[in-house]
């Protein structure tokens, strides 16, 4: 029992800890990335290379005024950006970082909670990111604030339906909702050279999950609930100090997530990379560190391709944002789904 | 067990946001200016209030949304079950039936335009 709850502690305070931990460092990589994409200099004043700048921010953020108007709706106002940060964690919980590994006499899973619905938990959680942004919208009391979160809302849940459809034709590819044994099928090479990755079995899904994932985390081009140009700053218009932090953090923590969940189904999850496995074999280590760095590699790369696209496409017009979800990628998300269920039928 | 890791995680989880909003207004500057309490409207005195209406159109886009995403989680079981059913043409006929129901109200969403955002 008590060994069971260590056990339980420490894989909360690590899958937890680690996309906190690398958010200063996300946020820091965002910003000089978007100073280099300018030929600017980006924030280079507090420590080396101006790493520390984040956690300058932080401090910054703790010892703002907390500024709580008098027009809003107390409980809905304070709670979404707490509802915001914990529904962005939740899926994190059965993302496993390796595969299940024997230590101490047993076989332990690298996961806050084992699942054989994995997939659909995350995505059931992932799901109720609008909540904090709604309530947030209607909590401010101000009509801009309103609007942000009625226009992210509803490119939310536009963008979520060609996503399902292409989670739902993955889930049909490897039949199975199983974190770990889809990602063991990804496992191994076509030909000895192009690895077993979801990405070369469903290419048109993964093109519809990864418009699907800027959408979902209300990234550019599609970061409409902030156009500011039209409607301030959006939903969090009325908030501010740590309240604002708070949603900052949970719409980075929120990429992450599905960030890391495009790579369990397309891009081979916690797989070694290619040509990694030569080196792994001769280094007497646990499989399991390697296994745990080449995730945070394609997470770390991933990330780094939010932030090339922030800087390189300009933002939607909001009426053609709902007519390419509804118009577009929901008909090619559909029909690549029967596609795919027509191929597997007349394969056998 | 698993139950158990999640209710600590979640526990865990509410933990750590509530810290964290107790912090700055722990240790947050205090002053008290009244043209702080005024809603934010760029600087100018507000307008209206925001118990206003809105388009339609967000209500319209909920509504569907709850369509076909419940359309597409009633595939899900179907999709775990087609490799071991016995009957694969059954099944694939099941799937075109249910496949060619939602094409028919998407056609129908369409033509009506009640997703078309111009004019």
């Amino acid at each position: 029992m008590f060994e069971m709850m260590i056990e339980i502690l420490i894989k909360t305070v690590v899958i937890l800890g680690l996309p906190l931990g690398a958010l200063p460092l996300i946020i820091h990589v965002e910003r000089r990335g978007a100073a280099f994409m300018q030929k600017r200099l980006g924030p280079n004043r507090v420590g080396p290379f101006g790493l520390f700048q984040p956690l300058a921010d932080v401090a910054k953020f703790m010892f703002k005024e907390e500024v709580h108007p008098a027009h809003v709706r107390p409980f809905f106002y304070t709670a979404a950006p707490m509802i915001a940060l914990i529904v962005a964690i939740l899926p994190l919980a059965c993302i496993p970082v390796a595969a299940p590994f024997e230590a101490f006499g047993r076989t332990i899973f690298p996961e806050v909670f084992r699942s054989d619905m994995g997939i659909f938990f995350a995505f059931a959680a992932s799901a109720l990111g609008s909540y904090g942004i709604l309530l947030a919208g209607w909590g401010s009391n101000n009509k801009y604030s309103m609007l942000g979160a009625l226009r992210a809302c509803a490119q939310m849940v536009s963008y979520e339906l060609s996503l399902s459809t292409s989670v739902v034709a993955m889930i049909f590819v490897f039949s199975t909702n199983d974190i770990h044994v889809m990602v063991a099928a990804q496992q191994g090479y076509w030909f000895n050279f192009i690895p077993k990755w979801g990405f070369f079995m469903q290419p048109v899904a993964a093109m519809l999950f990864l418009v699907g994932i800027f959408a979902e985390s209300n990234r550019l081009p599609f970061d409409l609930a902030e156009g500011e140009s039209e409607i301030v700053a959006g939903y969090h218009l009325e908030y501010s100090s740590m309240k604002f932090a708070l949603f900052f953090m949970a719409e980075y923590i929120h990429m992450i997530a599905l960030s890391t969940l495009f790579i369990i189904m397309f891009f081979g999850g916690y797989n070694l990379l290619p040509g990694l496995e030569l080196i792994a074999d001769k280094i007497p280590l646990p499989i399991a560190l390697f296994q745990v760095a080449s995730l945070v590699v394609k997470i770390a790369l991933m990330v780094w391709f939010f932030v090339w696209v922030r800087w390189t496409l300009p933002r939607f017009r909001y009426d053609k944002l709902m007519d390419l979800g509804w118009e577009r990628l929901l008909p090619i998300g559909i029909a690549n789904l029967i596609v795919t269920v027509l191929f597997v039928y007349f394969r056998n | 067990m698993e139950f158990a890791s999640f209710v600590v995680f979640v526990i865990i989880a509410c933990t750590l946001s509530a810290v964290l909003l107790g912090i700055s207004s722990l240790l947050g500057q205090k002053r008290k200016i009244i043209r702080e309490n005024d809603i934010y409207e760029s600087g100018v005195n507000a307008v209206g209030s925001a118990s206003r209406q809105y388009d339609i159109k967000f209500y319209l886009t909920a509504i569907l949304f709850l369509l076909f995403d419940v359309e597409i989680v009633f595939l899900l079981p179907w999709v775990l079950a087609y490799k071991d059913s016995p009957n694969h043409d059954f099944m694939l006929g099941g799937f075109i039936f249910f496949m060619a129901i939602m094409l028919v109200g998407y056609i129908f969403i369409i033509n009506s335009k009640a997703l078309k955002w111009e004019e």
